[in-house]
């Protein structure tokens, strides 16, 4: 068991290390010189920039340069200097990552919540009504979803229930813009709570729609194949109420494949944060990847890759070990 | 022996004329019969077939239809510029924002996305079984090599990677937008199809028939070709199939955030997110958005149905008489 947790970390880091191998000769190749931007700033003094040419080691060999910026990036508790200047301007990239983490953790875990409350019972009712009215409805959604772009879902929520819906009805139900109204600061504790979930729900619910369709596809294909096991016919045999049944014998063994699902599903959770980010104006750093890319910002696109790359080798690995606590029949070598 | 039917291919063409004669006949069934006979009862995915050709014919003869000019602002008898006309007799679609006609667009569109996803498909089916198949046929270091690989590249963050892909290659491959996006999603793609194939010869390589071939003197690459890969090729129909769907809406997720195909080219996702942003912004010219985006969503669609219907049709273990 430790063997197998120490190996997967090894394969873990290699992937980090492929990746950042990737991005940094990929960005290496992108745009033209990083330092034009901050150059032309008038305000950033000239020892500003140099020491920056000098941090990032920009006058070396790109090899080099990989080394000095993977050196300086493992030492991230040297907060927040260590990962230099953005070469946008005065700001410390690490400042400026984790300053966006929290947005796009809100995101996250909001579009996570929603996909599991809502996918997940979905599903488990599609297979107890198999061929039901709900279910062909839901398998019919599933299909359209799946096919259909995130962005185009985001804009369609957009245009209908917020622009017009307040068209039609003069309510102004839902933000298509920012994670909070200027006036923020002035609102009392309620409206503050009112005012963080009308702008969450719009992009929340676009990340969570193919999720929905995923985890509710899945739980009904586990949850078919748990109540046509023998097990469940002795189940039913000895008597049981159906509510038993299904609750005590067929629930527990038909979560356990959605459960590494919803694990592995964390990477298309932060690509579909990627694109909502940009299309709701949220301040995660999806978006802040997107304008760093625009400008060769490369310092943040490789910090923001590698934190993704974390979280999706680390939530790989949480999977594997989450499928072998709950399933024992599960060997690990 | 005569008096019973057995195989046609044993028998006298006089043999033949008598079975006919007193209704003897047999008609063989090969795994083709069994693949339409299965394949047409999928309705959906027949529908789907059906759609899916019309949509690729507009697209391969859209030089042939009578369309303005996909590209070219287009002016009203005054001279005045048409731009954003909602949809009406001669612009059935309506026109953008520069007076470009959008039904026009829509259909050279489709032939840029069908374009690269087409490409991709082509890349990872050929790609990917190339890999899949030397690493479960010759197994060993090479095997585990392979997977090493294809594992990497599997456990990417998909989308993060190829935004990154995307800018450099719009700047390697100027111009050549189509082509350089069917690289990078071929190339970032292909590790599922090399699993699958894989497990595939796995299995197959250790079958008689492959040990027959090989007592006959076949060569690897001969049974790997003739011998192995016409029995894994179901899978691979499959998987090539869901890429296409998959690579569309890649292309237009990039698309929609400025690394995708760059205007005036036409392409779905990229007028779904263009004209989405203005009628975000307030312009309230809807088919800017809807016919892009029902053009994209249907053809996905279409595509997925008719790889779950080719995934039901090409599993021989499947009796015909299956719901």
């Amino acid at each position: 068991m430790l063997q197998y947790v120490v190996r997967r970390l090894v394969y873990g880091l290699i992937t980090l290390l492929a990746l950042s191998i990737i991005t940094f000769t990929l960005l290496q190749n992108t745009g033209g010189d990083p330092l034009d931007r901050i150059k032309a700033n008038p305000r950033i003094p000239q020892e500003t920039v140099q020491q920056m040419a000098e941090f990032y080691g920009l006058d070396q060999p790109a090899p080099k340069q990989y080394l000095t910026w993977a050196s300086n990036f493992v030492q991230f508790w040297n907060y927040p200097t260590a990962w230099g200047r953005s070469f946008q301007g005065p700001q410390q990239v690490q400042e400026l990552v984790i300053n966006r983490l929290g947005g796009t953790a809100r995101l996250m875990f909001t579009a996570l919540g929603l996909a599991v409350m809502i996918g997940i019972p979905l599903g488990i009712y599609q297979a107890i009504k198999q061929y039901s009215f709900l279910d062909q409805a839901t398998t019919t959604f599933s299909f359209v979803t799946f096919s259909t772009p995130i962005f185009v879902i985001g804009i369609g929520l957009q245009i209908i229930l917020a622009l017009k819906l307040e068209q039609w009805t003069g309510v102004k139900l839902f933000y298509t813009s920012g994670m909070n109204s200027t006036n923020y600061g002035d609102l009392s504790f309620g409206a503050r709570i009112g005012d963080t979930l009308q702008h969450l729900f719009l992009p929340a619910i676009s990340i969570a729609l193919i999720s929905i369709a995923t985890y509710s596809r899945y739980q009904r294909a586990s949850m078919l194949e748990v109540l046509h096991s023998d097990y469940l016919r002795t189940a039913k045999a000895k008597g049981l109420s159906q509510r038993n049944v299904i609750v005590k014998h067929a629930l527990r063994n038909a979560l356990i494949p959605v459960i590494t699902l919803i694990s592995l599903d964390i990477a298309g959770i932060l690509g579909g944060a990627v694109i909502t980010e940009t299309i709701f104006g949220w301040p995660g750093m999806g978006r802040l990847y997107i304008q760093a890319i625009g400008i060769n910002d490369w310092p943040i696109v490789m910090a923001v890759v590698m934190l993704i790359g974390f979280m999706v080798v680390v939530m790989n690995l949480l999977a594997d070990l989450a499928y072998g606590w709950l399933d024992p029949r599960v060997r690990y070598d | 022996m005569t008096d019973r039917p057995g195989p046609a291919a044993d028998k006298t063409p006089s043999q033949l004329a008598m079975d006919e004669a007193e209704g003897l006949a047999v008609e063989p069934v090969t795994q083709w019969h069994l693949f339409k006979a299965r394949f047409t009862r999928h309705r959906l995915a027949m529908l789907s077939a059906a759609v899916l050709g019309v949509i690729v014919l507009l697209a391969v003869f859209a030089d042939l239809l009578p369309l303005h000019n996909p590209t070219e602002q287009l002016e009203d008898e005054t001279g005045r510029i048409v731009n954003l006309f909602s949809p009406r007799a001669d612009y059935p679609f309506g026109t953008d924002q520069i007076g470009q006609d959008v039904l026009a667009r829509v259909i050279y569109g489709g032939r840029t996305s069908l374009t690269v996803a087409g490409l991709t498909g082509l890349m990872v089916a050929s790609f990917g079984t190339l890999v899949g198949s030397i690493a479960g046929y010759y197994g060993g270091w090479v095997d585990t090599l392979l997977m090493r690989i294809t594992d990497l590249i599997l456990s990417l963050p998909l989308l993060p990677v190829a935004i990154v892909a995307a800018a450099w290659l719009r700047e390697a491959f100027e111009g050549r937008e189509a082509l350089s996006l069917a690289i990078l999603l071929g190339t970032l793609l292909w590790g599922t199809l090399a699993r699958i194939v894989r497990a595939e010869f796995l299995s197959l390589r250790e079958k008689e028939f492959v040990e027959a071939a090989r007592a006959a003197g076949a060569r690897d690459r001969r049974i790997i070709f003739r011998h192995i890969l016409p029995n894994a090729m179901s899978p691979i129909i499959v998987n090539a199939t869901l890429v296409i769907g998959i690579a569309i809406i890649l292309e237009a997720a990039l698309s929609f955030l400025g690394f995708g195909v760059r205007p005036p080219t036409p392409a779905w996702g990229q007028m779904a997110a263009n004209g989405g942003r203005l009628a975000v912004g307030g312009s309230g010219a809807w088919w800017l958005v809807l016919f892009p985006s029902v053009a994209l969503i249907t053809t996905v669609l279409s595509v997925n149905f008719l790889g779950d219907g080719l995934r039901d049709a090409l599993d021989p273990t499947q009796t015909i008489e299956r719901k």
